[in-house]
């Protein structure tokens, strides 16, 4: 019970509870023989002694001062916590919402600019790089006719069978305009390289029927190219789509029912260097009910979780070549 | 009784705090040098943690892209990333501090043996977690790294099959079996760390020279029951520690990301950065070295082109000889001078590994001759076996009363190296930027010396030639004034801890600002230490605290 005084109407605390419980125990020990105050020794030290006293007989400093400390350190403490609650955002994973395509320089392994007319005519590697998103694979294609002259690729129209709508392929860049690049994502079912692949000329023939996979060709495939006049084409394994690189991707064969969308690749022809500067087709990765497409290829860039923007250079590699085992 | 008073109570009976089996401490043992222990756990709990996060992120199959992914995408990655890395750091010093420490007071003796042997293992092991760790990063560096170790296992046919289970196909840059080794690592400490821990509960630490001079240093039952319970002055202590020791970890790393070009010398030590990858072009130009704590035995490899040899000076020999040492040194004396062999044989390991380092780090690759090595080598264990020759153990009684810490000492020989190095830089390199770091290092090694020299030169006169002036009993001074100021220095902290987490938020999470969250919350969790350290002080330090 805190000791009270009443003047008038208000009343006045003098002491609180535990200052007065404080002050009973300190008088207590202070009148017990065994723990008895020196006075004479308080006198002559002064209030040193007292507080060594009462540190040592009393328990310390009072339930008050020890609260209001306590007080401070769980402060502190909270503080603390509050300070790292923005740091928690390190737990959430950084999602890169690529609104636009990068204009991409295209470089070697070894870091250097790609030169365009270094670029082997039909090469049966895969050549690689990742645009617009890392983890988004295309092919980079120098198309040449059956001797291995490249071939000028001109703009044409491209067709859409799943929805009969069409698109302008911008046709090939490079000295000869005949470099071309294509999204190396089946629009089938989204096999990737080595399952689908570039075939060169040599390639295109009776023999690739009983290659083994990935390299076979299927009967329907080779009658498309004979049919459409084109001595190389792109075929993925997975299940025969096959697509043709002279005419912006278009479908040749099914199941597929989308061709394959392009890179848009620009040349500067002072330096010899290639550049990705955007996409034109379908969207790689089919959006919306049934896998219908969208005609718009940026569509499916700002809900991607697949990758972040590769930035102002994208590495291109060679490294595959699938015809090597058979 | 008040509802929170309740909830305490509630809580301390039902987690049994009041009989923790826990080690009960006496009042004097309070101090940082006893409680190493709980440093070295604690940048450990820091690091384990960190590192898990960055588990989330890291990407095996791409070292060195998903590293850059982290320090420039994931928000605030690279406080993580950086403190991870000095969390690593810290692990490495405060393990060796601790162990030489334990080493000098004698604790691997009988009954502690186990706990000794126990702690060597697990220094290795955080060696070797540590630089699997390093070479995770996948900068030329750490690929350098690994090529020398590599080649180091090559070179002795017989270790060759040890190459594909450690780095497995390290070739393609796959990353994979690194990172799973680098982890297994970790969780072997981690299980070490539990015996280490219950051993240490078991015996306790270890009491003061004056209480128990000889081994077996351990308290009896009785002794031990009336010192303070671990809950709750242990716990507070103990936090403190904990606290103090991340803010460090937090603070350092982060603030020195902001330095840019420092010179070569400096960049094993305070560099938190990867450097370029090994397939670029800048990766040509850089100077190779291994992470700091290697640099001892990439400068022994410049000793001798046998890799045995190499293998036996700078990795067997000092290993075997840990292992063993509380085999050897059988005696029950626990007074560093009355094992003086065995003083001596550590103050050379301790010299040995910093001036190595050192070498290291200033002539990396460069061939030293026998001649060199023996003047190198064989100075110091001359002056040791000198000094330790004339040194005589002192009395208790003719004991300075008031001596320095060996943190004060260590202090010191940092002043000392670091005014010496500028001295040398003033000489070599006379600009106004010298002048003024010399300046300060002088005045600081100034400053030191005055208070070292006191000591040193008290010591230095025959013990018989004092006599008995002190009275041992010293007359109790009340701390009040000292809780006084230490009360009022608890709320000039929160009030500034409350600025700089407003602040925090304000801290962009990626990006050049964003190592600033680190700086500051590394001075945040400094400052809560040192509150909760202000708090032990004022409610339960007492005014004497005796050995007792």
């Amino acid at each position: 019970m805190p000791l009270k005084i009443r003047l008038g109407n208000g009343e006045k605390g003098v002491l609180k509870t535990s200052d007065l419980y404080f002050i009973q125990k300190l008088l207590k020990t202070m009148r017990n023989p065994k723990t008895r105050f020196d006075s004479r020794e308080f006198v002559e030290k002064g209030e040193d002694y007292l507080f060594n006293y009462v540190g040592k007989n009393v328990g310390g400093i009072d339930e008050g001062r020890r609260n209001f400390l306590k007080g401070i350190v769980i402060g502190v403490a909270a503080a603390t916590v509050v300070g790292i609650i923005p740091g928690l955002r390190v737990l959430v994973p950084p999602v890169e919402q690529a609104t636009g395509f990068p204009k991409s320089l295209l470089v070697d392994v070894s870091g250097n600019p790609l030169k365009a007319s270094s670029i082997p005519v039909n090469s049966p590697i895969i050549t690689l790089y990742e645009y617009p998103l890392t983890g988004e694979p295309n092919f980079l294609l120098n198309l040449g006719d059956k001797s291995g002259n490249p071939v000028s690729i001109a703009p044409i129209e491209v067709t859409v069978p799943q929805t009969g709508k069409t698109y302008k392929f911008p046709g090939g860049v490079g000295p000869n305009n005949s470099i071309v690049s294509y999204s190396a994502i089946c629009q089938h079912l989204g096999c990737t390289p080595p399952y689908i692949h570039f075939y060169p000329p040599n390639y295109v023939g009776p023999s690739q029927l009983t290659a083994p996979e990935p390299d076979t060709l299927t009967a329907q495939a080779l009658l498309a190219a004979k049919q459409a006049n084109i001595p190389a084409l792109i075929h993925c394994d997975c299940h025969g789509s096959t697509y043709d690189p002279y005419k912006g991707g278009a479908v040749l064969t099914g199941p597929t029912q989308r061709p394959l969308p392009s890179v848009i690749l620009e040349y500067d022809s002072s330096t010899d260097y290639l550049y990705a500067i955007g996409a034109i087709g379908v969207a790689t990765y089919p959006e919306g009910s049934d896998g219908v497409p969208s005609q718009d290829p940026t569509k499916d860039l700002d809900t991607s979780q697949y990758g972040s923007s590769v930035g102002s250079k994208t590495q291109v590699q060679a490294s595959t070549n699938p015809f090597s085992g058979s | 009784m008040s509802l929170t008073k309740r909830v305490s109570n509630w809580f301390s009976e039902r987690l049994g705090l009041n009989d923790l089996p826990f080690f009960k401490t006496p009042d004097y043992m309070y101090h940082v040098n006893e409680w190493l222990g709980a440093l070295v756990a604690a940048s450990f709990i820091y690091t384990v943690i960190s590192g898990l996060i960055l588990l989330l992120y890291y990407n095996a199959a791409a070292g060195y892209q998903s590293t850059e992914t982290i320090i420039n995408q994931v928000p605030y990655g690279s406080v993580v990333l950086y403190s991870h890395l000095y969390g690593s750091y810290a692990m490495i010093i405060l393990a060796y501090v601790h162990m030489f420490r334990n080493y000098f007071v004698g604790a691997y003796k009988k009954p502690r043996e186990l706990l000794w042997i126990l702690g060597v293992l697990m220094l290795v092991l955080t060696l070797g977690a540590s630089f699997l760790g390093y070479s995770l990063i996948g900068d030329a560096l750490a690929v350098s790294a690994v090529d020398v170790g590599a080649g180091i296992i090559t070179s002795i046919p017989q270790l060759s099959f040890l190459i594909p289970i450690i780095f497995g196909n390290y070739d393609t840059g796959d990353y994979t079996r690194v990172l799973a080794l680098h982890i297994i690592l970790v969780a072997l400490i981690g299980l070490l760390f539990v015996f280490h821990f219950f051993l240490a509960e078991q015996y306790g630490m270890m009491p003061s020279r004056k209480v128990k001079p000889k081994a077996p240093a351990v308290y009896t039952k009785e002794e031990w029951s009336k010192f303070n319970p671990w809950w709750p002055r242990n716990f507070v202590y103990m936090s403190s520690l904990i606290f103090m020791t991340w803010g460090f970890i937090l603070a350092i790393p982060n603030a020195l990301a902001y330095l840019n070009g420092l010179p070569q010398y400096f960049n094993p030590f305070m560099n938190p950065k990867p450097a370029p990858p090994p397939n670029s072009p800048a990766a040509a130009h850089i100077t190779t070295y291994p992470p700091w704590f290697f640099l001892f035995l990439y400068k022994i490899a410049d000793f001798t082109s046998d890799v045995v040899v190499f293998l036996m000076i700078g990795v067997i020999i000092p290993l075997v000889y840990l292992i063993i040492l509380p085999f050897i040194d059988r005696t029950d004396e626990l007074h560093p001078l009355k094992r003086k062999v065995f003083t001596g044989i550590g103050i050379l390991m301790i010299t040995y590994l910093i001036q190595t380092s050192l070498w290291g780090d200033l002539a990396p690759g460069v061939e030293v001759s026998v001649k060199d090595q023996v003047i190198a080598y064989l100075i110091p264990a001359i002056i040791v076996a000198l000094g330790l020759t004339f040194i005589k153990p002192m009395d208790v009684q003719t004991k300075q009363v008031r001596g320095i810490s060996p943190l004060t000492s260590l202090l010191f020989v940092v002043v000392a190296m670091l005014f010496a190095g500028s001295v040398v830089e003033l000489i070599d390199y006379p600009t106004l930027f010298t002048f003024a770091v010399t300046l300060f290092t002088g005045s600081l090694f100034f400053i030191g010396s005055k208070a070292m020299g006191k000591v040193v030169l008290n010591k230095g006169l025959p013990n018989n030639a004092v006599p008995e002036v002190r009275t041992t009993t010293e007359t109790p001074t009340s701390n009040e004034t000292k809780r006084k100021f230490a009360e009022v220095l608890m709320s000039i902290l929160f009030i500034l801890v409350v600025i700089i987490v407003a602040q925090m938020w304000t801290i962009p999470p990626t990006g050049y600002a964003s190592n600033l969250f680190g700086v500051d919350l590394g001075l945040v969790f400094l400052m809560l230490g040192e509150v909760i350290s202000l708090y032990h002080y004022v409610v339960y330090k007492k005014p004497i605290e005796k050995e007792e």
